[in-house]
């Protein structure tokens, strides 16, 4: 049987460039979609639509179908609670809230949001940060309603999600002091080197011997600002690691910042020595410019983690902070999502997003979790059934007894997961575990040559042990991991990889063996309508009667059928896991699954065993009666992505165990494995999230390593006990879950890169330590047999830095064309 | 060369208008986003 996706040809949507159905009528604009026919509306209508489209990028993401906010949504923006918490209020009486918004992509994008203050008075500034996806507003709450400007945005496309302020302040916070220590400490080090030419240039103590003491004690002064407020932080780290070395009894535990802070200290105080002596060498200027150096490969390392983590914080920003509890008297108040316990009962509107973990106590309605779980098809519940925060109700209000709250639910735990990954330190690097050895190697070399040069020349002791630690200062050795990878992630988070952990890059090396999860990954992630048979007028007619409905189902039939509005639907019934019947001009419709259609009306022998073939081949079968007669049937599926089986076959001939681990049905997941050519055992069907975690274990106990590519928190439990947990944004999701890796494609596509990526990554990384090592190692020989002063050492110090920093930054391990073939 | 106890202060105080500069911007959040002001640029309103 053949399987055509759609319709479609190569007329392109007028809004966003996919490919589009032909519109019946010439004159018609093609659209691909409700939501972008919608968008374009509303921009020609506010007229925007020519600046808009010239400034669009054409290769650009779809909108988002569902933008409009719901009443719930609306309601909370308005609420004074709200405000109180989330707004800060300006003294003019404005208040500035962030927002994220999803949907943003381009200039376009940053162009019409920020046409906010020209058409809403009452707004004073919005300003867009694209790479975050977020809108700081700045508006007047007396004036116009923070409803109204997510009402505006919402027309175009462009949801929005108020933002919780902690954890990301925090970190953008610590960013911001470590730019500010790292600039000052380089304007220190620029005016210390500028009193080191004159040394250098030939200012003697002999004859200007008042002039070289001013220079000495000026650069001393600079050297000590440098020390204490940026030498500190790596001094602190030191002293914290010989303490937990003296504590655990293992020289292991030793930190890198060790002989950093040794050396800085070391020459620190001979140069303050010899400064109030006014005899011997001064070394401020090499000291400063390596506290500078090392802050600069610090702070490039905490900048380039920022993106990765704000996208976590998008999770939080999808459930409601504020909830309608239902009291005692039966009366409902709308309170704060914090100040809800266990036991409490919530009241959940018709679309909106449930505020805490709980157990349905009245109501049935049908779920969208597909934030939580990725899983695209909506799912009924009925009282007694446990519901977790964070999914949207779809169809009817549900009143809820409440379970967990906050940092208790499972979306709260998996936030409270990622934070700590986020802050464990992080000891599996190369470097890292390079560090202990190192600087047990450089004190032991430092004695041995004091104990030499004790032989040879008591007087020259000090001299040779400072260019000895100068010397092998591993500035250099320390500073190509970091920074190699720093790079190498900004340049993968510019091509959307998000990489969390550096030891991500050493990991991937060891990996071979995939699990997959289905849904979002493989396929699209979202209802299409697959096949058809029957009658095309009974088709449209059912789709006028769809546009009634928001179950998926319903989206993809209007989707394929794009009906005209010249019919109106006049009445419907919708029966919950059934299907839809009603009135559309004259005719009684109904449509939904076959068994509950052949009710209304008999199915032919003819239409029965197309339907059960299509649901033997994972597709949903649906049935249309029109007027108590049968005259269409419709299979439904989420269909494969069409990257998906050429990069599966590259990681099969790459030598990869590819398995398939998805929730959906077996027959589904059968099915999907069959078309990608996976043995039959390979593809899993109906796992529970615990179960894909089992799996991955028994995989890892069986001596593979496994990466596992996920896109809901249902796997989030896999994605963890996997080496490597890479999650996907999914196409109908804003999903971000806790994963070593966040792609923010949503296929499968994005894993080679991330693959070769990484791999370079690792040969630069290779190429800096083989260039650092021997130059410390020949540093370290040189120094030891007395042959290089102390002058020398600091000035070949900054030189081999300045390669491995060249060597960091001419890399170009993600700056490639995609390699997967098209 | 006696010129020089006057021109190293100078400089200093130079370099520290320039690090108050920096801290001015750091403070105001103009590293934060470095990529949407590129763009901006480009539209004309």
């Amino acid at each position: 049987m053949a399987l055509v996706v759609d319709q479609t040809t190569d007329t392109q949507c007028v809004h966003c460039g996919l490919p589009a159905p032909v519109p019946s009528d010439a004159e018609q604009a093609a659209f691909c979609c409700i939501g972008c026919e919608v968008a374009h509306s509303a921009l020609t209508h506010a007229g925007f639509d020519a600046t808009y489209y010239a400034l669009r990028d054409t290769t650009t993401v779809r909108p988002s179908a569902s933008a409009a906010p719901s009443d719930a949504l609306l309601a909370e923006l308005d609420a004074d609670a709200f405000l109180e918490r989330h707004a800060q209020r300006n003294a003019d009486g404005s208040a500035t809230l962030d927002l994220y918004l999803d949907g943003v992509h381009c200039a376009a994008c940053v162009w019409l949001v920020e046409r906010l203050p020209f058409v809403m008075p009452g707004v004073a500034s919005a300003r867009l940060d694209l790479p975050r996806a977020r809108l700081r507003v700045v508006w007047y709450p007396e004036h116009v309603r923070l409803s109204a400007i997510a009402q505006w945005l919402a027309q175009f496309g462009y949801a929005a999600h108020p933002k919780r302020m902690a954890a990301q302040d925090a970190r953008s916070h610590a960013e911001r002091s470590l730019l500010i220590r790292t600039g000052v400490c380089w304007a220190l080090a620029g005016n210390v080197m500028l009193l080191a030419f004159a040394f250098y240039s030939g200012l003697d103590s002999s004859t200007e011997a008042s002039l070289t003491a001013a220079a000495r004690w000026v650069s001393l002064a600079l050297a000590t600002i440098s020390v204490t407020y940026g030498g500190q932080v790596f001094i602190r780290k030191a002293w914290a690691s010989v303490r937990l070395a003296w504590a655990v009894r293992s020289w292991r535990s030793l930190h890198m910042d060790l002989p950093i802070a040794l050396g800085i200290l070391v020459g620190y105080g001979h140069s303050t020595w010899a400064t109030v002596t006014g005899q011997g060498e001064v070394w401020f200027d090499s000291i400063a410019v390596l506290i500078a150096a090392l802050l600069t490969a610090r702070w490039l390392h905490l900048r380039s983690r920022r993106l990765a983590g704000e996208a976590s914080d998008r999770l939080l920003a999808l459930i409601p902070t504020s909830a309608q509890r239902i009291a005692t008297d039966g009366s409902i108040e709308v309170v704060d999502v914090e100040a809800l316990a266990v036991g409490d009962t919530v009241l959940v509107a018709a679309g909106a997003v449930v505020p805490a973990d709980g157990i349905v106590t009245d109501g049935t309605s049908t779920l969208d979790k597909s934030v939580l779980t990725g899983e695209s098809a909506p799912e009924a519940v009925a009282p007694g059934q446990a519901v977790a925060a964070g999914v949207l109700n779809h169809s009817a209000p549900l009143r809820l007894c409440v379970t967990a709250v906050g940092e208790a639910t499972q979306v709260g735990r998996l936030l409270a997961w990622v934070r700590d990954n986020d802050a464990a330190p992080d000891h599996t690097t190369l470097a890292d575990r390079l560090g202990g050895v190192f600087v047990g190697a450089v004190l032991l070399l430092a004695l041995v040559t004091a104990a030499i040069w004790w032989v040879i020349d008591p007087s020259v002791i000090a001299t040779h042990v400072v260019a000895l630690l100068v010397i092998t200062c591993p500035c250099a050795l320390g500073m190509a991991t970091p920074l190699v990878m720093a790079v190498s992630t900004a340049q993968a988070a510019r091509r959307g990889l998000f990489i969390k952990h550096d030891a991500v890059f050493q990991r991937l090396a060891t990996i071979d063996t995939l699990v997959l999860d289905k849904t979002g990954t493989l396929t699209e992630g979202r209802m299409r309508l697959v096949d058809w048979a029957g009658d095309a007028e009974a088709l449209d007619l059912a789709a006028v009667l769809e546009t009634q409905s928001e179950h998926p189902i319903a989206v993809a039939l209007v989707e394929a059928r794009r009906p005209t509005r010249t019919h109106q639907p006049m009445s419907y019934t919708a029966e919950a896991g059934a299907g839809l019947h009603g009135w559309v001009d004259d005719h009684h419709v109904v449509i939904g699954q076959p068994d509950w259609v052949a009710t209304f009306a008999a199915l032919s022998d003819a239409q029965q065993r197309q339907l059960d073939a299509w649901a033997l081949h994972g597709f949903t079968p649906v049935a249309v009666a029109v007027d108590g007669q049968v005259r269409a049937c419709c299979g439904f599926g989420d269909p494969l992505r069409a990257d998906a089986p050429a990069t599966l076959d590259r990681f099969r001939q790459d030598g990869y165990a590819l398995h398939l681990c998805s929730g959906d049905d077996s027959r589904v997941v059968a099915q999907v494995g069959e078309r990608l050519g996976l043995p039959a055992d390979h593809a899993h069907g109906r796992i529970t999230p615990d179960g894909k975690r089992a799996f991955v274990c028994q995989l890892q106990h069986d001596g593979q390593h496994v990466l596992m590519l996920g896109d809901g928190v249902n796997d989030a439990a896999a994605l963890q006990a996997a080496e490597v947990g890479v999650a996907v944004h999914g196409s109908t999701t804003a999903s971000l879950v806790a994963a070593d890796v966040f792609l923010t494609g949503s296929g499968v596509e994005a894993l080679p890169p991330l693959f070769d990526g990484a791999r370079r990554t690792r040969a630069v990384i290779r190429r800096s330590l083989t260039l650092s090592l021997g130059y410390n190692v020949l540093g370290a020989a040189a120094a030891m047999a007395g042959l290089v002063t102390p002058l020398v050492a600091a000035v070949a110090m900054p030189i081999s830095s300045l390669a491995v920093v060249a060597f960091a930054l001419t890399q170009r391990s993600f700056r490639f064309t995609s390699t997967v073939s098209p | 060369m006696t010129i020089l106890y006057l021109l190293v202060p100078l400089a200093l105080l130079l370099a520290g208008a320039a690090v108050y500069g920096f801290y001015w911007s750091v403070r105001d959040g103009q590293y934060e986003d470095t990529e949407t002001p590129a763009i901006r640029m480009l539209l004309d309103d």
